[in-house]
């Protein structure tokens, strides 16, 4: 085991060339080229951001790094020496530490104990903590990564757990440490601690790659940018070399797209400029409030509690409405009720008490057909659980929830023409990529699953609109679609809940933010008054003290 | 980057894909090659007991067409074995499993004989249907027993089922030998049902109209499955029960329908024993029905359009059994293991077509 020190002599003592460099990685599944050749060089002493979309290969290039995954081709070079990693037991021995996007960690065991899990400590007479935990204790007062190493992981929240991980990987001795998108469900006062540990590590002489799609954490943290797209790397730069918009033009390749989707690039980065030329409508743009002259109230949703899957309410005393054409964003923190709250507002889960009326009429006790019917539709956060058929085709998704409408019936049988009129429609109105409405959507990306899900709600013509994470793991251009299809929505007098994990998402969209901390409602903020710190504030439970 | 080969550029979108998974030529392809398989496995079996496969074999596969009997035979073996089967897919579709075939069909039976010997001055307008209504419906209503207790109480339906099996082998041990005993048959065995409930014979040699009963439901069961709301609904939460319910299925009450109408189906089979082929309860005449069926279901992959065709090759070599033992002196039980094998190639040559498939891109 290196330990921090060693690699501090071996950084001083050793040769000038790259930490790390990965030479023509080719990976493939099955048919599909996940990677192309991608050359990855990480210098010394620098945070290298692996910037791309969802689906560009960014996490299975680490994930070859670490040993999870075996290349097809291509060398990995560590000081200049080739070397072969075959799981992550080798990846660690050579110093090499990573942080996934979800921890694997023994919740009833403490910090320390599940960072020496897996470590060689002596056993007998019995196991000595006290000198690891003295260890982690120091390291984690000189990162900054400050957390009690005998806390039980099961009382921490997501921000210090990624913590742990970070620990866990510097107290193994990682020379270069890989961070997984770490941003995602952090709040923005988290972010910049993490990002101050982040450069504490490097100045100690270790290299972080630090995995993300977002390109204003790149320009806020890193020192260099690998930019990748669909399984190729299309560039390295120095930050200061570069701009938002020209790694915004990388990303997405296309320059006939680029002035498309370059508002989901620029989201949250306070550079509406770029998205101007868009030509999206230019309420969204100028942050200012959208005036939703006296549109009436559509949804109404008072005093709700619902339970959580343990019988014990995951939701209290929820109230909020929302007008006609008004899109109310959730903000949170995963974890706080909003998968409870999504899936009671949407009627798939019965409300404890409370009552929700969409148009005046009540809704709270009435099967989930009754509130489909009514014009209520969701988008569920998990779409291979809960959003799709998975052998069965696009056409027969796309009937799901109105099987039992009369555009789907022809007597007492179904239509099955009409249905397959719609599909061949939605196919081409949503641009699914798909050979047809006989496809098995089980076939589809991620984004074309999403799209036959949205294809499917708005064929409903909803009147209320839930969407959870509606953009998770998607690439570029589908967000881009996501985000289209939501403002048109509204433009239909649709009441939009938009409940994600993603401030830039909310602030970008949303007339009225919400936040959710612990199942309840602690703050509202309507656009024009968007501060992310301060929702971040309210995000981690902290008083809302305006 | 010399190394570095072309990519085939593969766009997963343009490969052509059928409906459900794979193509029919390479489905009936994988079910040619299992037939013959279980065939070679079972001859090297036959051979080594020291008979000859080819007379084995010729005796299974020949008799159910040398002669008219032997293809009524067939015919009235397929009735139950398709019902059955029928049984086992239809709450499989929606992901539940009922091993309760069976108990089902025998207090259909029960039912049917007991309201055939009680009414058996009827004529046939009234007493034939009511013993084919009576049979159905106690099948159902048997199968919603495991059905409600399952959805009130989450007692696992594969237990429930078994188990209420061994409660109907009971059921028609007591009525057989103790309500209307018929003392002069040697074995459990109920007096006979009156003329007016026994279903009409058509043809020579004589066919039981259950048959056309048998062939009409099993045409019914497509069309519901696949052109009606309660079967898109079935599927549905066959394929995925969380998004079925998300979008406003009720899972609970399709998977207890699927079941009371398993069930019913159940019922009807032991109903047309009773009043096509036996004209009374009898121990034991279940035979067994249920393993077979489970194996036509299986064969099938669930697919109700399919279960009458599996069922008839089943009753061919079920007819041939007993004149493979006649002729060639091989035990009879040797066409179940053939059976099996079937079954074992057919899961085998998918797990071998996925490999092969993967390898080949």
């Amino acid at each position: 085991m290196t330990s921090v020190e060693e690699t501090r002599r071996d950084v001083s003592q050793g040769s000038s060339g790259p930490l790390l460099s990965m030479e023509g990685i080719r990976k493939t599944f099955g048919p599909v080229v996940a990677l192309d050749g991608v050359d990855l060089t990480v210098g010394r002493s620098e945070v290298h951001g692996l910037l791309g979309g969802n689906g560009a290969g960014k996490t299975t290039l680490m994930n070859v790094l670490y040993g999870l995954y075996r290349p097809d081709g291509g060398t990995v070079l560590l000081d200049g020496a080739p070397v072969d990693i075959r799981d992550p037991r080798d990846a660690i021995s050579h110093g090499i530490g990573m942080v996934h996007q979800n921890f694997l960690q023994v919740d009833t065991y403490t910090v320390t104990e599940n960072i020496v899990l897996g470590t060689s400590l002596p056993s007998w007479p019995a196991v000595d903590l006290k000198a690891p935990a003295a260890r982690i204790a120091e390291l984690s007062e000189r990162f900054g990564l400050t957390v009690d190493p005998q806390a039980r992981v099961a009382d921490l929240s997501v921000g210090l757990r990624q913590r742990v991980e970070i620990l866990k990987a510097l107290y193994r001795g990682a020379k270069v440490l890989v961070l997984d998108e770490p941003t995602t469900n952090l709040t923005p006062q988290e972010v910049d601690s993490l990002f101050g540990s982040l450069r504490a590590i490097v100045d100690e002489g270790m290299s972080v790659v630090f995995i993300t799609h977002k390109i204003r954490e790149t320009m806020a943290v890193c020192d260099a940018l690998t930019v990748m797209r669909d399984g190729k790397r299309v560039g390295t730069l120095r930050r200061a070399d570069t701009s938002a918009a020209e790694l915004a033009t990388l990303m997405v390749g296309d320059d006939a797209a680029v002035t498309r989707v370059t508002e989901v690039v620029t989201a949250g980065m306070g550079a509406p400029e770029a998205a101007r030329a868009s030509g999206a409508p230019k309420q969204y743009l100028s942050g200012e409030a959208r005036d939703l002259g006296d549109a009436p109230v559509r949804v109404s949703v008072r005093d709700l509690v619902v339970l959580g899957d343990h019988g014990v309410p995951a939701v209290h005393d929820v109230g909020f409405e929302v007008r006609r054409g008004e899109i109310v964003g959730i903000a949170g923190v995963a974890g706080n009720g909003q998968v409870e709250l999504a899936e009671s507002v949407s009627g798939v889960r019965g409300l404890h008490s409370g009552a929700l009326d969409l148009d005046g009429e009540p809704l709270a006790g009435r099967p989930t057909a009754v509130w489909l019917e009514s014009g209520v539709a969701y988008v569920p956060e998990d779409r291979h659980r809960d959003g799709i058929l998975p052998s069965a085709s696009i056409m027969e998704n796309l009937v799901l929830g109105a099987q039992r409408s009369v555009r789907f019936r022809k007597g007492p049988l179904m239509d099955w023409k009409a249905a397959r009129r719609h599909a061949e429609e939605a196919i081409r109105t949503y641009s699914v990529k798909a050979s047809g409405p006989s496809a098995p959507a089980a076939a589809l990306s991620g984004g074309n699953m999403q799209r036959v899900i949205l294809a499917r709600a708005f064929s409903h013509r909803p009147g209320f609109l839930i969407l959870h994470n509606p953009t998770r793991g998607l690439d570029i251009p589908s967000t881009q679609f996501v985000y289209d299809r939501v403002r048109e929505a509204a433009e239909e007098h649709s009441a939009v809940l938009l409940m994600s994990e993603d401030l830039d998402e909310l602030t970008h969209l949303c007339d009225r933010i919400l936040v959710l901390y612990s199942g309840r409602i602690v703050g509202e903020r309507q656009r024009g008054h968007y501060d992310q710190y301060e929702l971040g504030h309210l995000m981690a439970g902290l008083e809302d003290t305006a | 980057m010399t190394t570095t080969v072309t990519p085939p550029t593969t766009t997963p979108t343009a490969t052509p894909r059928f409906g459900r998974g794979t193509g029919l030529p390479q489905t009936v392809l994988s079910y040619v090659i299992a037939v013959l398989l279980a065939f070679v496995v079972s001859g090297i079996v036959i051979a080594a007991l020291g008979h000859s496969p080819v007379d084995a074999f010729r005796a299974i596969l020949t008799t159910s067409f040398k002669s008219s009997f032997g293809l009524i035979e067939t015919v009235h073996k397929w009735v139950p074995l398709a019902l059955l089967a029928l049984a086992f897919t239809i709450p499989l579709a929606a992901g539940k499993y009922n091993i309760g075939g069976e108990g089902q069909l025998l207090v259909g039976a029960t039912a049917s004989a007991a309201v055939g010997i009680t009414l058996k001055d009827s004529p046939t307008v009234v007493l034939l249907p009511m013993v084919l209504l009576v049979g159905l419906l106690a099948g159902g209503v048997y199968a919603w027993i495991a059905a409600w207790l399952m959805d009130r109480f989450g007692v696992n339906e594969i237990l429930s089922t078994v188990l209420l099996n061994f409660v109907s082998f009971g059921i028609v041990d007591y009525v057989a030998s103790e309500v209307w005993s018929d003392p002069a048959a040697g074995h459990p065995t109920t007096v006979p049902i009156g003329d007016g409930g026994l279903l009409p014979l058509i043809g020579t040699p004589p066919m039981h109209t259950g048959v056309v009963l048998a062939v009409l439901v099993c045409v019914a069961t497509v069309v519901v499955m696949r052109r009606t709301v309660p079967g898109y609904e079935l599927r549905a939460v066959g394929t995925n029960p969380r998004a079925a319910q998300v979008h406003g299925v009720r899972i609970g009450r399709i998977a207890v329908g699927s079941l009371v109408v398993g069930g019913a189906l159940a019922g009807f089979a032991g109903a047309i024993e009773v009043a096509g082929v036996h004209g009374k309860l009898i121990e034991g005449m279940q035979s067994n029905y249920l393993l077979l069926g489970i194996i036509i279901g299986l064969i099938a992959r669930g697919n109700a359009l399919a279960v009458p065709f599996v069922a008839f090759g089943i009753a061919v070599l079920e007819v041939g059994a007993s004149a493979m033992q006649r002729t060639a002196d091989v035990p009879s039980e040797m066409v179940l293991i053939t059976e099996a094998l079937i079954l074992l190639f057919l899961l085998f040559s998918d797990v071998v077509g996925a490999r092969l498939r993967r390898s080949s891109r």
